[in-house]
């Protein structure tokens, strides 16, 4: 079992009251899966995404990761935790303004303090499997919107992570760009990552084994 | 339009009231800094400028290379006056101050006295010299006619009331009857006047009218006629030479002249300078009155404008930083329509506001910090709030100030492109990153100079205080006018050597303390009339306790004693003087010296000790030679005090003195005391340096701290993205700090040349220094990085501990 948070709940307060962002949640996810939350705005699959990514806390309830139970976690085990096994991508991808494409992706390793030669074969690896080698030392205001996601994608995967956290991936991308992010994954969960993703097309839905349903923090399928 | 300005001004103030803040907060103490310092300037420019025909008034000096000795002086001989008068058609007046330092004072038929510190013979054209009027009295007749004097309101009213003064009768010293003739009104502080209380007539005073051209202990001022030019009088009065010193002392040593005096590379130059010079411009032996260097006035001009400037570049930083928030507004009104210039106008007023608010606050700073200042720079200035060009000035300098530094941001704003900026293009493109930069390397360069200037004052201090004087100054007291005991001063040191708590006493007029000097010149037996052998040497009287008390060391011969009977005719003197005389101190011992070589019957003393050297004058001035002779005349006794409880032996010695001299007052102080007197301009300095230095590095803090929460704010999405990735709150905090402190590293390289320079500079004055030591910029350096890390990383761990899902959130 990679993920298994039971009766998870989170709430903030606010002028004496608690207003619920979730509402005792159940969720498992085996290794190898490929789930799609979905619902409407607002409906809490964000705060979700974010607490199995171990960004963000919840209030009451247990989540276990890999068998080590993360609520009695400290932050550094935490912290190596997740940069041992999770990777993130996001709706506006998030690369650093300042940095090359190279250098984005070799962000993640060096906070892993992997040495260079590794890190530089690495790099040079995912590079060649995404196909963009010639952008390698472009700027991300020099790309396309997909192509940024490219980037966002690889960079999520660099460290070879177990579990690849997706939040609206292809929120602000065309259809054609699109499909081409949702075949990636599609790829990568054959090769044996696991991945959760936040999504609000049916479409990009399908892709994945199964689909969760939230609606005002609670899960309703 | 100028209302909606000024309105949409004040919310924007309003909605980052942190960024107002330490804008408003920061100009404030730049200004007050320079207010402060520039009504000290003010006050020390204004110096003696009150007397009418100021300007016209000179004072002659004496520069003189003789003996061995290369000295200036502040005073002239005593026939100069009236030389100058009666040779030069230029001088319409000329008087003369011979001064006579503390005097006891009592009314006829009282007992007790009174002291005042200061007092001088002055001439009865003193009055018309510097234009002064009787408060009481009859100026016509008032200081003509011998033992009588005139006092200042304060002394005055000591002993009676302003209107009876005139006319009765004041005892001196308990000895000399005055009558006084007139009051007139106490000196401004400003004045070279301001601690003289009593003017005696000179008329009274024997030594005035004897034409005696070899000593020199008037000070002479001369009053030129409106049309007359300083210069036109500058080469006769070098003539005076040839004309009538020589002349006077071939009197008595009749082979003596120019040409030999000058062959032997002495010198003598009367030259004059204005009276309103001589406050900033004049340190010669014998002054008046304590002056002030003109290079301190220079040292804290340039404070002041650093402190301005750095204030100006601390708002121009934060108003830039703050301003690229500010992009999206100022796209949103270009599109709208605004232009460029009406743009400039709106930041413009928005700066206007901030400095003239910064003004208020500046001035409300300065009326609480002026009692302190005054403290610190030991003067009593107060603010001119009645004087319009005082409020003129500071309203001026305020919309100066605003213009200054809200110009450039102003500037740079309105610079934006609209379609740039609303794109949301990071604000790292907008630039004005590179004048930042700048602006922040500048003012730790100017931090890090006034921490190197700081450390080397203090250490130079440091070093007098702890120097091997030569003597010990610690717990030695010193009762004054001991003269007043007349006959029973010796019974008053022998009473005072039985307290268990004394170790010894001596009596002496004259001790290693700056005020004491005795200027003579000595002749040896051989070759008694050769000038090539003059030995200009200090004349101490002291009696058979003093080399012992004081601490000397004798280093070749030996110390007087009471079981030698002639040690009257004999002399102590120091090294100095035996290495101007050539010989070594064993040689010197047995060597006859007269200071009387023009009479008949020269009275010959012989040396029979040597002292290693003591400071007796300033670490500025190297020690002059010297000679310890004995003498019954002393106006003080030194005490020399076991260590311990100093109260219990001030009052058992006073009880000794009250039983000895009822009604005389007490009057004593430490040596010590009086030698930190001495270094108070460095000291003052010292305190100055350090309280500027330390505003110029507040000031320069809360610029850097603003700018590092400005940083951080901008690079949230940018540490926010990091986290995710898996960096730490350490990383985070360390990547941000290093930006600052690599440009601190770079104001740090600008400062240390720059510092070391200027220092060396200021140290040149000292004949005895210190050596600036590497350590001094390391301790700079280190302090500015320390400072400069402590600001930065509460902005730079404020900003790496932030939640990256609340930096990441997609709106
Ligand atoms: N820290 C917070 N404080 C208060 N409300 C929050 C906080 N975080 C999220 N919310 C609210 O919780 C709800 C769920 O947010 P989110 O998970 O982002 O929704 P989704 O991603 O499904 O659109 C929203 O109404 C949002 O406003
Ligand atoms: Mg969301």
């Amino acid at each position: 079992m990679l993920v298994q948070l039971n009766n998870i709940f989170k709430w903030v307060q606010s002028g004496g009251q608690r207003i619920f962002l979730l509402k005792d949640i159940n969720l498992e996810v085996e290794e190898g899966e490929f789930i799609s939350i979905m619902g409407p705005s607002g409906s809490g699959k964000s705060t979700l995404l974010n607490v199995i990514g171990m960004l963000d806390a919840f209030d009451e309830g247990e989540y276990n990761f890999l068998d080590e139970s993360v609520h009695s976690l400290k932050e550094k085990d935490r912290s190596r935790l997740y940069k041992q096994y999770i990777g993130f991508v996001f709706q506006s991808y998030h690369l650093l303004d300042d940095l090359t494409v190279q250098e984005n992706l070799e962000m993640p390793l060096l906070y892993k303090k992997m040495k260079s030669p590794e890190r530089k074969a690495k790099v040079a690896d995912i590079l060649d499997r995404f196909n963009i080698v010639a952008k390698k030392d472009l700027f991300p205001a020099q790309l396309s919107g997909g192509q940024q996601q490219l980037v966002g994608v690889a960079r999520a995967l660099i460290a070879n992570p177990k579990l690849i956290l997706a939040d609206e991936p292809t929120g602000n991308l065309n259809s054609t760009q699109s499909k081409e992010i949702m075949e990636l994954f599609k790829q990568l969960n054959q090769e044996g990552v696991t991945i959760v993703q936040v999504t609000h097309s049916e479409t990009n839905a399908a892709y994945g084994s199964r689909t969760i349903n939230l609606l005002d923090g609670r899960r309703i399928i | 339009m100028f209302k909606n300005h000024l309105k949409i001004a004040w919310r924007s103030l309003k909605k980052q009231p942190f960024f107002t803040f330490l804008n408003t907060f920061g100009l404030a103490i730049g200004i007050a800094g320079g207010l402060l310092i520039s009504l000290y300037i003010y006050d020390e420019l204004s110096y003696d400028r009150m007397f009418a025909d100021a300007d016209r008034i000179h004072r002659i000096h004496a520069d003189i290379k003789f003996g061995g000795e290369d000295r200036k002086f502040a005073v002239t001989p005593a026939p100069m006056a009236e030389v100058a008068q009666n040779d030069f058609s230029e001088v319409e007046l000329a008087m003369r101050f011979r001064t006579q330092g503390s005097l006891l004072l009592r009314k006829a038929d009282t007992e007790a006295n009174i002291k005042e510190l200061q007092t001088t013979f002055v001439d009865s054209t003193f009055f018309k010299m510097f234009g002064l009027d009787l408060l009481a009295g009859d100026i016509k007749t008032a200081l003509k006619s011998p033992n009588t004097l005139i006092l200042t309101k304060s002394a005055a009213e000591k002993h009676f009331s302003i209107n009876d003064a005139v006319g009765q009768t004041l005892i001196l010293d308990n000895d000399d009857s005055y009558s006084v003739t007139g009051v007139i009104d106490d000196f401004p502080q400003n004045s070279f006047l301001r601690d003289h209380t009593v003017f005696m007539a000179m008329s009274g005073y024997e030594d005035s009218r004897i034409v005696n051209w070899g000593s020199n202990n008037y000070q002479t001022y001369i009053k030129l006629i409106p049309s007359a030019n300083v210069e036109d009088i500058q080469e006769p009065l070098r003539d005076f030479l040839g004309r009538y010193v020589i002349p006077g002392v071939q009197q008595f040593m009749p082979g003596f002249t120019e040409e030999q005096f000058k062959a032997a590379g002495n010198h003598l130059i009367y030259s004059t300078m204005p009276l309103t010079d001589i406050h900033l411009r004049s340190d010669r032996v014998a002054e008046i009155s304590r002056n002030n260097k003109l290079q301190s006035i220079y040292i804290l001009s340039f404070i002041a404008i650093f402190l301005l400037v750095l204030a100006c570049v601390n708002f121009m930083n934060l108003s830039t930083a703050h301003s690229l928030k500010r992009a999206k507004e100022v796209g949103i009104r270009k599109t709208l329509g605004s232009n460029r210039g009406e743009l400039i106008r709106q930041f413009l007023i928005e700066s206007g506001l901030v400095s003239m608010a910064s003004l208020v606050l500046a001035v409300i700073l300065a009326v609480i910090l002026l009692p302190m200042f005054n403290d610190l720079a030991d003067k009593n200035i107060s603010m001119p709030y009645t004087n319009p060009f005082f409020w003129l000035i500071l309203l001026a300098s305020g919309v100066v100030l605003g213009l200054f530094s809200g110009g450039y941001p102003a500037f740079f704003m309105s610079k934006f492109i609209p379609v740039k900026v609303l794109k949301g293009t990071s604000s790292n493109s907008l630039g004005g990153g590179k004048v930042r930069n700048a602006l922040v390397i500048f003012q730790f360069a100017i931090s890090v100079f006034l921490i190197i200037g700081t450390l080397v004052v203090y250490q130079q201090l440091d070093y007098i205080q702890n120097k091997d004087l030569g003597f010990s100054k610690d717990q030695v007291l010193i009762v004054n006018d001991a003269f007043s005991l007349d006959n029973n001063a010796n019974s008053f040191k022998e009473e005072v050597k039985k307290l268990s708590y004394v170790k010894n006493a001596t009596l002496s007029s004259f001790f290693p303390t700056p005020s004491s000097r005795s200027d003579s010149t000595f002749a040896p037996e051989e070759g008694l009339t050769d000038q090539e052998n003059a030995l200009s040497m200090q004349r101490w009287g002291v009696d058979f306790d003093y080399v012992s008390t004081m601490d000397f060391e004798i280093i070749a011969g030996r110390d007087f004693n009471r079981d030698f009977k002639n040690d009257s005719t004999n002399i102590i003197v120091n090294e100095s003087a035996v290495s101007v005389i050539g010989v070594s101190p064993e040689e010197a011992i047995g060597m006859r010296y007269t200071p009387d070589f023009g009479e008949d019957n020269p009275e010959f003393f012989t040396i029979i000790g040597v002292v290693k050297d003591f400071h007796f004058s300033p670490f500025r001035a190297e020690i002059e030679s010297l000679s310890l002779h004995l003498s019954d005349r002393a106006y003080a006794l030194a005490i020399k005090l076991e260590s311990g409880n100093f109260s219990n032996a001030i009052a058992g010695i006073e009880g000794i003195w009250n039983q000895i001299a009822p009604g005389q007052p007490f009057d004593y102080y430490f040596m010590e005391d009086r030698f930190n007197d001495t270094y108070q301009s460095e000291q003052r300095l010292g305190r100055i340096f350090f309280i500027f230095t330390a505003l110029s590095i507040l000031i320069a803090c809360l610029g850097l701290f603003g700018l590092a929460a400005f940083n951080a704010e901008k690079r949230t999405k940018e540490i926010g993205i990091r986290k995710v990735l898996g960096a730490s709150v350490s990383q985070i905090s360390y990547r941000l700090s290093m930006d600052f402190l690599k440009l601190v590293g770079v104001a740090i390289l600008i400062s240390l040349p720059l510092g070391w320079f200027a220092m060396n500079k200021w140290l040149e004055d000292f004949s005895y220094r210190i050596e600036i030591g590497v350590w001094v910029f390391a301790v700079a350096a280190l302090l500015a990085i320390a400072i400069s890390i402590i600001t930065v990383s509460y902005q730079s761990i404020k900003a790496a501990i932030v939640n990256p899902i609340k930096s990441l959130r997609t709106e």
